[in-house]
Parts: structure tokens; sequence; C-alpha cells
């Protein structure tokens, strides 16, 4: 899985979440909005209802006080005097009632003016009937009944009201289409929304699962590149075992067969200065004769004195095989070198638990004689105690104290200090001196099997580093120096607290 | 029935056989030398065409073996002259350039009776070469089986 393809995913889960919220914040706003409006119409609705029963009511109350008025003409009753004195006194807030109510609407407040007009007027007409009825003027007052019936007002109030009645029924209508639309609209928003919402969640658990199944697979090609990853390591180590082995094999038999050659030359180098020898004591011995005139038998070997270019003769002869046997014991000190280290590479190591503080101690006490002879001190720190090979830190102490007394500054007293701490599993060793240093460009090759640095004058095959390194490595450590020119040395050393011999050795 | 010892040398360097003659001979030790250059020839002489070792019979033998062969290694060469009956009681002197410890111990395990390393230093050499003369003057070669 690619960085850019996690970036998609991530992308679009954010964007789903987005959406969805969007959605629900839609949903919720549109649902307020929206039942709002059916309330508002639902009031609308109510207040039309109301209305139409306002202007029924009315109605009743004016044929409710004609009807008593009538009544009362006929029969004079008091009973029908009072119900139309309560009957009109209804009227009037009821008519007011009703023009509140419908104040709203343009129309229907024109027509409510004609209304109250004819109200008005019939108003009137009841008053003066009544009070005809009062005075007993009968007649005129059954001509005032005539006169508002052929005045049609009773009509005109009737047709009014119905052309009211009509108009809120068409509000009525319209006012509840309206709600039913609000109403549907919102039901569809809903449905709308949670359909979306839905399609979101399944959306987003899709991708989850996408992602979890691509995680998984992920997970196993990570698993396969591990043990794949194991197995190239192991078959690389067997490689470099080998080729190690290799190498070991190749110095042993080369060193081996080097030596072989150099026997003979040494062998008859030896003979050639035998042979020499008895040359130059027979040309001594003619010289004599040639000389003296008489033979002499040679008294003894080297006894007969050789004169001029005859002596010249025997001392380049001595000179040139001098030479030669000089090389012969130098080379085969460098190859017993390269045999020993072979050797030292063959040996198996056996880790044991070593208190390093005793085993500097003895060290050290073996290098006390050069020590005193180079006026040098040696001061010993506590040092961790580890698991390794007896062996082995003792030829590397050995080499390193060794080295710090050798090359020490001419005239300055010496002091060899040996340090030791411990590290993440790892026991630092520090052996530093202040000796004549070494040049940072030397820092590498001092290390190198037969290179040395510096002054030249101590004696040495430049083997001790190269070994000790090899020696440091084979028990899983490492080494390193710093030094200046002048300003002592210090080689550091690594080692694990506890080597296990599983780590490099049963590999041999 | 006193019999001349026969000195049996396989040695492949002919320089070193060399030397090691001239430092036998010069320690005073004039028995005759058979050298052979390789293992293959050797193994002939000793063993004979049929291999039982029955040509030597009788025959008492003394063995200069080097252990660096160009056919076969001398340590194989050891191991049947000890493992066979008429060859086992002659001595067997190892010479070589190693001087590994543990060839030296394996070469003493086989049977070998004496173990020289050939030291450049030639004098070593002459010398531990003319201590053999000397070892072979004392040593007495058992009884031919009858």
């Amino acid at each position: 899985m690619t960085a850019e393809a996690l970036r998609r995913r991530a992308f679009w889960q954010i964007l789903l979440i987005a959406a969805g919220l969007l959605v629900l914040t839609v949903i919720s706003a549109g649902s307020v909005y929206l039942v709002n409006k059916a309330r508002e119409d639902s009031k609308w609705v109510l207040h039309t209802i109301e209305a139409e029963s306002q202007i029924n009511a009315l109605l009743l109350e004016i044929r409710r006080a004609e009807s008593s008025a009538r009544g009362f003409l006929l029969t004079q009753g008091p009973d029908f005097q009072s119900e139309h004195e309560k009957a009109v006194a209804a009227i009037i807030p009821a008519l007011d009632k009703l023009t509140r109510q419908i104040g709203d609407n343009p129309a229907q407040r024109d027509s409510i003016e004609k209304l109250s007009a004819a109200i008005e007027t019939r108003l009137d007409q009841f008053s003066r009937e009544m009070s005809f009825v009062k005075q007993g003027q009968f007649d005129r007052a059954i001509e005032l009944v005539r006169e508002a019936a052929r005045g049609n007002t009773t009509t005109t109030i009737t047709n009014q009201a119905n052309a009211m009645i009509r108009e809120e029924e068409r509000l009525f209508r319209l006012r509840t289409a309206n709600s039913d639309h609000s109403q549907t609209l919102a039901a569809s928003m809903t449905g709308i929304g949670s359909g979306l919402v839905v399609l979101l969640a399944m959306i987003s658990t899709w991708l989850v699962r996408r992602s979890a199944r691509a995680r998984d697979e992920a997970e196993a090609r990570l698993r396969d590149a591990n043990i794949n990853l194991e197995s190239v390591v192991d078959e690389r180590t067997a490689d470099l075992r080998e080729a190690n082995d290799e190498i070991q094999r190749f110095a042993y038999i080369v060193s081996h067969d080097l030596r072989s050659p150099l026997v003979n030359i040494m062998g008859f180098t030896s003979e050639l200065e035998e042979l020499g020898g008895d040359i130059f004591r027979r040309i001594g011995g003619l010289a004599h004769v040639s000389a003296d005139g008489a033979p002499l038998a040679p008294a003894g070997p080297g006894e007969i004195a050789l004169e001029g270019p005859d002596k010249q003769l025997q001392e380049d002869f001595s000179e040139a095989l001098g030479f030669i046997k000089t090389s012969i014991a130098k080379m085969d000190r460098l190859i017993s070198a390269i045999l020993n280290l072979t050797r030292e590479g063959r040996r198996e190591f056996q880790p044991a638990k070593i208190d390093t503080t005793e085993l500097i101690e003895a060290v050290v006490s073996t290098l006390a004689h050069q020590a005193a002879e180079a006026q040098a001190e040696i001061h010993l720190e506590p040092l961790p105690n580890v698991v390794s090979d007896r062996l082995a830190l003792e030829q590397i102490f050995s080499n390193l104290i060794d080295n710090a007394i050798k090359y020490l500054k001419h005239g300055v007293p010496g002091e060899i200090r040996i340090r030791g701490r411990t590290k993440l599993g790892y026991a630092i060793f520090e052996i530093s001196d202040n000796g004549r240093g070494i040049d940072p460009k030397d820092h590498q090759r001092i290390f190198d099997l037969f290179r040395r640095a510096g002054t030249q004058d101590k004696p040495g095959q430049g083997i001790g580093l190269a070994h000790v390194r090899a020696l440091v490595r084979r028990l899983g450590g490492t080494m390193s120096v710093s030094s200046e020119l002048n300003a002592g040395s210090t080689f550091t050393i690594t080692l694990p607290i506890a080597w296990n011999v599983s780590n490099r050795n049963r590999d041999r | 029935m006193t019999q001349p010892v026969t000195i049996i040398m396989i040695e492949d360097d002919e320089g070193h056989a060399r030397l090691i003659e001239r430092n036998i001979r010069r320690s005073g030790v004039n028995n005759e030398i058979v050298s052979f250059a390789n293992g293959t020839d050797a193994m002939q002489h000793l063993f004979g065409a049929d291999g039982s070792g029955l040509v030597q019979k009788g025959n008492a033998l003394l063995i200069l073996l080097d252990l660096n062969l160009p056919d076969m290694t001398g340590i194989d060469i050891l191991r049947q002259i000890k493992e066979n009956k008429y060859l086992k009681a002659s001595p067997v002197v190892v010479l070589t350039t190693t001087d590994d410890s543990q060839e030296i111990k394996r070469c003493y395990e086989l049977g070998c009776n004496v173990y020289i390393t050939k030291p450049v230093n030639y004098e070593n050499f002459a010398n531990a070469i003319r201590q053999l003369g000397l070892f072979f003057s004392v040593i007495q070669v058992p009884p031919a089986a009858p």
C-alpha cells in the first residue's frame, strides 16, 4: 500500500463524515423550519374556522334579536323583551370580535364594514320597533317591520355574512392545502435525509472494511517479507562464513607451503656457507704455497688469513650470505605470524566467567619488568566482569598494555590507565597512555597485518593490533583508537558482557 | 642374524631429501637410504604389488615420512603402516614443516615414534637430524617375525 493511497483513503473518510454531518444539519434545519411552517399553517386554519364560527354566532344573535322582537310585538311578553335585549347586547361585542379576527384580510374588512352598516341599520330599526311596541303603537311597529323587510336589511346581512363565510371557506381550503403541503414536505425531507445518512453510513462501513482488508493483506505481506529476510540473512551469513573459512584455509595452506621452499633456501644457504669456507681455505692454502714455495698443510680452519683481493672476495661472499640469511629469517617470522594467526582463528573459544580486574592484574605483573624499565606506572580502575574467553582476553590486554609501555615518550615517565564501564549489555574498556601517540592518518593502518606507524625504533612485526582486533571481533566486540601525535593514545574495546558461544564459535 | 636397517625416506621435496640425507651421513650413519618422492611409489615398495606388506617381512626398516605429499597425506601412510602386521614394528619418524599441536598429537596417536618439525633455522634442523642419527644407532629393530 502506497502512502498516496493511504492519504486518498483518509481524505475520503473525512469527506464522508463531513457529508454526513452536512446532511444531518440540513435535515435538522429543514425539519425545524418545516415544522414551524406547518404549525403556522395549522394556526391559520384554526383562525379561519374560528372566524367562520364567529360569523355564524353573529348571525344567530341577529336572528335571535329579530325573532324575539317579533315575539314581543305579537305578545308584548316581558320574556321576549329581555330575550331581545340580551341578543342585541351580544351583537355588538360579537361584531367587534369578528372585526378583530378578520382584520388581517382586506377583502373581509370591506365586507365587514358593509355588514356593520347593515347591522347598525337593523339595530336602529330594532330599537325603534321595540320603543313603538312599548308605547303601544303596534301599527307603527308593524309598519317598521314591513319597512325593514322591504329595505332588505336582513337579506343584506345574510348575504354579507354568507359571502364572508364563503371567503373564509376559501381561505380554509387554501390554508389546509398549505398545511398539508408543509407536512408532506417535512415528512419527505426527513425520509430522504434518513436515507442519505443510511447510505453514507453504508459507504463508510464499506470503506472501513476495505481498509481493514488492505491492512490484513499488508500485514501478511510484511510477515512474508520478514520470513524472507530471515532466510536471506541466513543465506548471506552462511556465504560469509564459507568465505571466511576459505580465507583461513588459504592462509594456512599458503603459509605452510611457503615454508617448505624456505627450508631448502635456508638449508642450502648454510651448505653454501660451509662450501664457501672450504673454498676460501683452499684458496688461502694455495696462496701460501705460491708465496713460500713450500706446500704447507693447513693447520686448521680459519687459521689462514687471506690477503688483498682474496680477502675482499671472502668478505663480499659472507656479506651476501648474511643478507640472504637475515631475509630468510624475517620471512620465516612473517610466515610463522600468519600461521599463528590462522591457528588462533581456528581455536575454539571457551566462554567463562572472568574476574577482569584479576586477569588484568596478572597480565600487568608479567609486564612489570618492562614497565619498570620504561619508568611507567600502570593504574587500574574498577572494571566490569564479563563472560568471555580467558586466553583471548589475556592476549588482548597483554598486547595493548605491552604496546602502551613500548611506545612511551622518551624521558617522560609513563602513565597507563585502564578504565572500564558498562553500557547496554556491553562492557567498555579503555587503555590510555601519555605516550607518543598515533597520527590520525595512521589510525586505520595500525590495525593492518604487518603495518606499523611512527618512528620504527622498537622491534616488532606489526602483528599485535591486527591480532587483537581479530580476537575482539571473534568475541563479538569492536575496538577503536583515539589518539593525536605526542598526546597519548586511548584504545577502546567494547565486548558483550555475556558472550555466548553460539554467537560465532559454533559456526566454525 | 643381524640385518642392517634400511632407511625408507618418503619426501616429495628433493631439496629437503638431500639435506636430510646429508645430515644423516654427517652424523655417521651409513645405512642404505631408499628415497621416494611420492606416496604411491612408497606404498608400492612398502606393501608390495598385492598390498599385503609381505614383501617386507623380516626386513628391518626405519621410515622417514613427510606429511605433505602430492598424491596422499602422510597421515594415511602412517595409519596403514601401523595397521599392517609386518610393518607396524618399524619405527616411523614424521618430518614436517608444521608445528601444529593438533597434528603432532594426531601423529603420536597413530603410533609415530618421533616427530620432527623442519625449522628454517638450519642449525636446529641439522641438530635434529644428527640426533636422529644417534637414535638410529641405538634403536633395536625388533626381531623379524618368524
